[in-house]
C-alpha cells in the first residue's frame, strides 16, 4: 500500500493546558499555594498559551523492511537504527514521521525573561513543555484518524533519544520531513532542536490493535483533538 | 526569451552601491537591477527532482555531482518554458550539510555546469540557509555563519556565476551574513529573498517592511519573497515590501499546498491560478518572478505570457528616515519627531560604569526596558569607558540587549572598530552616533556606515571645533552631506546633530543652535536633524525646565530627534503635546487617550537613577534585578565581612518567630515564606523606622531577611515548599535587600564572594542556571553569569581574570557533558584555585565526580549551601 498521508504544516489552536501537569513538572506535590502564587502562575500559563504558534509537519512512509535492530522506509533516506524502535514498528506497514513545534517566540519570550524573571521562566518554560506535548497529541491524533481511514491502528509515538533510537537521527529526521522550511526548526551541532519546545516522533501504522494504548476515550490524551470521534467511531472500532 | 524592448525612465532609478562596483552581465540586467526591465526567473527544483525519484532527505545538491544530465534537463525545460536566469541545485550546498560527502566548490563547479549547459541567459548560484540557528536564540555565531557563505561564495564566482540568489531565510541575522559574504567575496549582484509566514512574519519575528528596509540598505540588488506561501497571500505582503524597498522587487511563491495522492505529491495551485495572482503582483510593481515549491515550467510558461509586451513602470522610493531591529521597523517621516533613549551611557552614570565593568549587565536591561516602555523609539548604546574592552561589550550589549528589547538601536561610540563590530552582526539597521565634519572621521565612519546600511549621525565640529555660529554649522552639515552622498548614503539617513551648549556658559548659544537646525533643514532638505537636548541646562539649577522649554524650541526650528531620557515626565511631556501642535498626532487621539486624567502638577522627574516603571511586570523584574546585583555590597559592609550565609545563620533565629509574630520582622518574615514581594519594601521600612530599636539594615540582613531564607530553603528541603515557592520568596527578599540598599545610599564595599556561572558549550537551556544564580545573589553573592552556550576557554578566561574562587556550571543534556568535562579541565589546569559546582538534569554525584567537578549540587538550594562552606 502506498503512504497517502503528507500534511506540510498545520496549525492546532489549543486553548488550554492541563494545569496540574504544568505544576508537576516544576515539582509540585500538594503544597499549599498561596494565592499571589497562584494567580501569578495562572497568567504565565495564559501568555504561553498566547504566544505559542503549536503546528505541525507530518509524513508517511511505506516500511520497506525490519530488522531486529533497523527500520528501512521507502521513499526516504533516513534508518531507524536500534533495538527498542524494531521491536515497536516489528509490524508496523507504514511509519509517519512528525515533528511539532511552538514556533521562535516562546524561545524568545523564555530569553527576556531570563533576563527579567527567574521566577516567571521556569513556569512559562514548563508551560511550555505541556503545550508542546498537546501539539504532539494533536499531530498524533490525526495520523490516528488517518490510520482509522484505512481500517489501521497506531502504537505510540515514539521520539528519537528514547530507547536506543540516537538523538544522531535527528538531522536525518528533520531532513525527511522539511520541518525546517515548514515550521523552521533548525538543529545544533549538539542535536538539539531550536525553537526549543519542538518534539518529533515516530508512530507506527499497524495492520492490529496496539498493545498500551488507551481503551477508552475519556482517558485518551488525544480526546481533545480526535476527528474519528465526530463521525461516531473509535479507533478501536 | 530577449529582454524586454521596453524603455520606460522610472521617476526614480535606483542607484546603485558606490563602494562596489558591481559585475553585472549585460545591459538587460543593469535594467533589471535599475527597476526598468523585467526579469523572469524559473520554478521549483526540489519538486522536479522529486518527481524524478529523489527519495526525502537525500541530499539534492550531490545530484550534480552524479546525474549532471538530469539536472541540466531540469533546467532546459525551465529556459524553454521563458526562464532567462536558472538557479544552481545548490541551496544547501554549505560544508556542514555535505559533510564528506562532497566539497562545496566541487558542487557549485559542478552546478554552475549543469546549469550553464541548459543555454540559459544568466545562471543564479542559489544559497539557502546554513540549518542552524544562529547566536542568540541558536549557537551558531554570525562569524562562522559569514564563513560558511563567503565559502560558497568565492566557489560560485570562480565557478563562473551570474548573479546570486540568497534565498528561503527565516532569520534576518542570517539573510546579512549572507548578504555581507557576496559583498565582500565577490563582484556580482544578489538578489535576497525572504520567507513569511501566513501572519506575515518569518519564523523568526521579521516583517516585510523590516527586511524591506534592512535589505535595501545593506545593499541587495534585489529583494523579495519565496517560498511558504501561495501566491495570492504572497500578493499583500511583497505590495508591504515594496513600499519600503529602494531596489526592485521579486516573488517567487510556492504552487499552494502540497498533499499526497496514492503515494503522490500535488500541489494545490495550477499555473492558471498562480499566473492570475502573479498578475496582481506585477500591477503591484514586482519586476521579478519565477516560482518556488510545487512550480514546473508549465508555470514559468504562464508567468512569461503574462511579461511579454508588459512594460515595467517606475515607482516612487519612500523617503522615511528608516532604522529596524530584526522585529521592528521605525519610520519618521518629515513632520515627525522621535524619541532616542539617552540612558545606556555611562557619562556621569555610576551605576551603569558598575555595570559596565562588572559585566553584570542587569543593571543595563532594566535601563532598555524601561526607555521601552517609557515610549522610546530608538535606544542609543554606549559603552565607552578608558577601563573596558570598549568593543567587545559593545557587541555584547547590542546582542544582549535584542532580548528585552525590540526597539532598534543607535550604536554610540568615537571608536569606528567598535562601531564596526557591533553593526556587522547586528540584525537590523542601526544608526550609527557618530561621525562629525573631521576628514578623519568621515574617512574613517561613512563607508562602516555604507556598507552595513546604517543611518548616521553627522555632528557639527571639525578640526576647528564647534563653530559659534548657524552657519558655521551649516557649512559643516553640507560638508558631511556631500561626503555621505558621494559614497551612495541616501539623504533620509543623514542626520546631523548641530550640538546643544550651555547656556549658562553662553547665552548666544542656544540661539546659534536653534538657527542651526533651521538652516541644515532649509538648506539641505531631505536630511534630518538630532539632538542631544540635556547639554543645554548644563549649570542652571532645576535642568529639567530648561531641557523641556528647549526642546520645545528645537521641534518648532525643525528638530526631527531627540536625544533625552524618556523617563522624564517634563520631557515626554513636550514630545506629546508637540506631536499634537504638529499634527502628527492625527485627531490627538494618544494625546487624548495619555492625558485625558492628567492633572496639572509637578510632574514627576525620575530623571535621577535608579528609574523603572513600576506599573508592568517587566519593569519590576528589572528593578528587582537591578537591586540584587549590588546587594552583596550591603551584606558584606554591614557584616564587616562575616556576613552569615546559610548553614550557619540559623543560629540566630529570627525574632520572635512564632506563627502569630506581629512584630515588624515577623511581618517581613511571614511575606519572605508567602513570596510576597510587593508589601516587603515597606514592612523593611517599617523595622528601619522604628527610632526605639534604632535597627539598621545589618539588623535586618542577618536577622530577618537571612534566617527567613534559611527557612525557606528548609521547607524546600522538606518538601513542603516547591520551586516556585522558593523562587517568589527569594524574590521577596530580594526586594527587602533592595530596600537596605537604597538606606545605604550605595557605599563602594568589597564584595563577599564572586561566583561565575555558565551553561556549557552546545547547550541552550538555562533555567537551572538561572534560578541558582537568583539564590546565590539572594545570599549576596557577587555572581558573574556567563549566559548560556559558553566556550570552555572564555569561561577559564573570566575565571582567570577576575580571580574566581567558584564555578558552577549547568548541563542539561547528555551530549553537552563533554563540554562540562572541557571546561572543567581547563580551570583545573589554567585556575587551580578555584573549586567547581556542577548540576543540571543528566548529572548525579558520580557523574559529577567523573567530569571532575569539586561539588554536585541536586537543586539550587544545595548550591547556596555549597557556596556557604566554599566562600565562608
Amino acid at each position: 500500500m502506498l503512504a497517502g498521508l503528507r500534511v506540510a504544516r498545520e496549525t492546532y489552536s489549543i486553548s488550554s493546558v492541563d494545569r496540574q501537569e504544568v505544576l508537576r513538572y516544576l515539582g509540585y506535590h500538594g503544597q499549599a499555594l498561596s494565592g499571589e502564587l497562584d494567580g501569578r502562575i495562572d497568567a504565565v500559563v495564559a501568555s504561553c498559551l498566547k504566544i505559542a504558534k503549536p503546528r505541525a509537519t507530518i509524513a508517511a512512509f511505506p516500511v520497506q523492511s525490519v530488522s531486529p535492530n533497523e527500520v528501512i522506509l521507502d521513499g526516504c533516506t533516513l534508518r531507524l537504527t536500534g533495538h527498542d524502535i524494531a521491536d515497536h514498528l516489528k509490524d508496523a506497514t507504514q511509519v509517519v514521521l512528525f515533528a511539532a513545534t511552538l514556533g521562535m517566540d516562546v524561545d524568545r519570550e523564555l530569553r527576556r525573561l531570563s533576563l527579567t524573571d527567574a521566577l516567571e521562566q521556569v513556569v512559562f518554560d514548563s508551560a511550555a513543555t505541556a503545550l508542546v506535548e498537546r501539539a504532539a497529541d494533536a499531530a498524533n491524533a490525526h495520523i490516528r484518524a488517518y490510520a482509522a481511514g484505512i481500517g489501521a491502528f497506531t502504537s505510540w509515538r515514539f521520539s528519537p533519544g528514547y530507547g536506543d533510537l540516537p538523538l544522531s537521527i535527528q538531522g536525518d529526521f528533520l531532513r525527511t520531513i522539511d520541518a525546517t522550511r515548514q515550521l523552521g526548526i533548525t538543529l545544533t551541532p549538539s542535536n538539539l532542536m531550536v525553537p526549543t519546545k519542538s518534539v518529533t516522533a515516530v508512530v507506527g501504522i499497524h495492520p492490529n490493535p496496539q498493545p498500551g494504548l488507551e481503551s477508552s476515550c475519556s482517558i485518551c490524551s488525544l480526546a481533545e483533538f480526535c476527528t474519528i470521534r465526530a463521525t461516531g467511531r473509535t479507533c478501536r472500532g | 526569451m530577449a529582454s524586454q524592448t521596453a524603455c520606460v525612465a522610472t521617476t526614480t532609478p535606483f542607484g546603485h552601491e558606490a563602494c562596489r562596483r558591481l559585475r553585472i552581465k549585460d545591459e538587460h540586467l543593469a535594467r533589471v537591477l535599475e527597476g526598468h526591465d523585467y526579469l523572469l526567473f524559473d520554478g521549483a527544483m526540489g519538486t522536479q527532482l522529486q518527481e524524478r525519484g529523489l527519495a526525502a532527505g537525500e541530499i539534492p545538491e550531490l545530484l550534480c555531482l552524479t546525474n549532471p544530465a538530469e539536472i541540466t534537463q531540469i533546467h532546459q525545460a525551465y529556459v524553454e518554458a521563458g526562464s532567462e536566469v536558472v538557479t544552481t541545485n545548490t541551496f544547501g550546498a554549505n560544508r556542514t550539510k555535505l559533510g564528506d560527502a562532497a566539497s562545496v566548490e566541487q558542487i557549485f563547479k559542478a552546478a554552475i555546469d549543469c546549469a550553464r549547459a541548459s543555454g540559459a541567459r544568466y545562471v543564479a548560484a542559489d544559497i539557502g540557509p546554513t540549518g542552524a540557528l544562529l547566536q542568540p536564540m541558536g549557537t551558531l555565531s554570525f562569524d562562522d555563519a559569514y564563513d560558511l557563505f563567503a565559502e560558497q561564495v568565492r566557489a560560485a564566482t570562480q565557478a563562473g556565476a551570474d548573479l546570486f540568489i540568497i534565498e528561503t531565510m527565516a532569520d534576518l541575522a542570517e539573510a546579512k551574513a549572507a548578504l555581507l559574504a557576496v559583498k565582500e567575496n565577490s563582484d556580482l549582484p544578489a538578489f535576497v529573498t525572504m520567507t513569511f509566514d501566513e501572519d506575515g512574519r518569518t519564523f523568526l519575528g521579521t516583517t516585510p517592511e523590516v527586511a524591506a528596509v534592512t535589505l535595501s540598505a545593506l545593499g541587495a540588488s534585489v529583494l523579495g519573497i519565496n517560498c511558504s506561501l501561495g501566491p495570492a497571500d504572497v500578493a499583500p505582503l511583497i505590495s508591504r515590501m515594496i513600499a519600503w524597498s529602494s531596489c526592485p522587487v521579486m516573488a517567487q511563491a510556492n504552487a499552494g499546498l502540497p498533499h499526497v495522492h496514492e503515494g503522490k505529491t500535488y500541489y494545490s495551485i495550477g499555473p492558471k491560478e498562480y499566473c492570475t495572482a502573479v498578475q496582481t503582483m506585477l500591477d503591484a510593481g514586482v519586476t521579478v518572478v519565477g516560482g518556488c515549491c510545487g512550480t514546473s515550467p508549465a508555470f514559468i510558461a504562464g508567468e512569461n505570457l503574462l511579461l511579454r509586451g508588459r512594460l515595467a513602470q517606475g515607482r516612487e522610493l519612500h523617503k522615511h528616515f528608516t532604522v529596524t531591529s530584526a522585529q521592528q521597523l521605525c519610520a519618521i517621516s518629515m513632520g515627525q519627531v522621535g524619541v532616542i533613549g539617552e540612558r545606556i551611557n555611562p557619562t556621569g552614570k555610576k551605576r551603569l560604569k558598575e555595570a559596565l565593568r562588572s559585566g553584570n549587565h542587569d543593571y543595563v536591561m532594566g535601563e532598555a526596558i524601561s526607555q521601552t516602555s517609557a515610549g522610546a523609539q530608538i535606544l542609543d548604546v554606549n559603552a565607552g569607558l578608558p577601563e573596558i574592552d570598549e568593543r567587545a561589550t559593545l557587541v555584547r550589549l547590542t546582542q544582549e540587549l535584542q532580548g528585552v528589547t525590540t526597539l532598534p538601536l543607535q550604536i554610540d561610540s568615537s571608536d569606528p572598530l567598535a562601531i564596526e563590530a557591533a553593526v556587522r552582526a547586528y540584525p537590523g539597521k542601526p544608526i550609527i552616533n557618530s561621525c562629525n565634519g573631521k576628514q578623519e572621521v568621515l574617512d574613517a565612519v561613512l563607508p562602516i556606515a555604507k556598507h552595513y546600511g546604517c543611518a548616521i549621525v553627522g555632528l557639527t565640529l571639525d578640526e576647528e571645533g564647534i563653530p559659534q555660529t548657524a552657519e558655521g554649522r551649516l557649512a559643516i552639515a553640507k560638508k558631511i552631506v556631500a561626503q555621505a552622498e558621494s559614497i551612495g548614503i541616501p539623504r533620509q539617513d543623514i542626520v546631523i546633530d548641530c550640538l546643544a551648549m550651555a547656556a549658562s556658559t553662553d547665552q548666544r548659544a542656544p540661539r546659534a543652535i536653534l538657527d542651526g537646525i533651521r538652516l541644515v533643514k532649509q538648506e539641505l532638505p531631505g536630511v534630518r536633524t538630532v539632538l542631544g537636548v540635556s547639554n543645554i541646562s548644563f549649570g542652571l539649577p532645576f535642568r529639567p525646565l530648561v531641557n523641556a522649554t528647549f526642546l520645545a524650541a528645537a521641534f518648532s526650528a525643525g528638530l526631527d530627534l531627540a536625544i533625552v531620557n524618556p523617563m522624564n515626565e517634563r520631557l515626554m511631556d513636550v514630545v506629546n503635546s508637540w506631536r499634537v501642535l504638529s499634527g502628527e498626532d492625527e485627531s490627538a487621539q494618544e494625546y487624548v487617550a495619555a492625558y485625558a486624567t492628567r492633572k496639572d502638577g509637578p510632574p514627576g522627574n525620575t530623571a535621577q537613577a535608579p528609574t523603572f516603571d513600576l506599573s508592568t511586570n517587566e519593569g519590576i523584574a528589572a528593578a528587582l534585578a537591578s537591586m540584587a546585583s549590588s546587594l552583596q555590597s550591603i551584606s558584606s559592609t554591614m557584616t564587616g565581612g562575616a556576613a552569615p550565609v546559610a548553614g550557619n545563620a540559623t543560629a540566630e533565629k529570627p525574632k520572635d518567630a512564632g506563627a502569630a509574630d506581629n512584630s515588624p520582622e515577623g511581618q517581613v518574615r511571614d511575606l519572605v515564606l508567602a513570596g510576597r514581594k510587593g508589601p516587603v519594601p515597606d514592612a523593611v521600612r517599617v523595622i528601619l523606622a522604628d527610632a526605639d530599636s534604632s535597627h539598621d539594615a545589618m539588623y535586618v540582613i542577618n536577622q530577618v531577611l537571612i534566617p527567613a531564607l534559611d527557612e525557606v530553603g528548609a521547607r524546600f528541603e522538606k518538601g513542603t515548599f516547591f520551586l516556585p515557592q522558593l523562587m517568589a520568596s527569594a524574590e521577596a527578599a530580594k526586594a527587602g535587600f533592595g530596600v537596605l540598599r537604597e538606606e545605604s545610599s550605595g557605599q563602594d564595599v568589597p564584595s563577599k564572594g564572586k561566583i561565575a556561572l555558565a551553561t556549557v558549550k552546545g547547550d541552550i537551556h538555562d533555567i537551572g542556571k538561572n534560578i541558582v544564580r537568583m539564590l546565590l545573589e539572594n545570599y549576596g553573592y557577587d555572581v558573574i553569569d556567563l549566559g548560556r552556550d559558553v566556550d570552555p576557554q572564555v569561561f577559564t578566561d573570566v575565571v582567570v581574570d577576575q580571580h574566581i574562587e567558584l564555578a558552577g556550571l549547568s548541563a542539561l543534556m547528555t551530549t553537552t557533558v563533554p563540554a562540562m568535562a572541557e571546561t572543567i579541565d581547563l580551570l583545573h589546569d589554567q585556575a587551580p584555585w578555584c573549586k567547581v559546582i556542577v548540576g543540571g538534569a543528566v548529572l548525579n554525584p558520580e557523574y559529577a565526580q567523573m567530569v571532575g567537578a569539586d561539588y554536585y549540587a541536586k537543586d539550587a538550594n544545595e548550591s547556596a549551601r555549597i557556596a556557604g562552606e566554599v566562600l565562608g
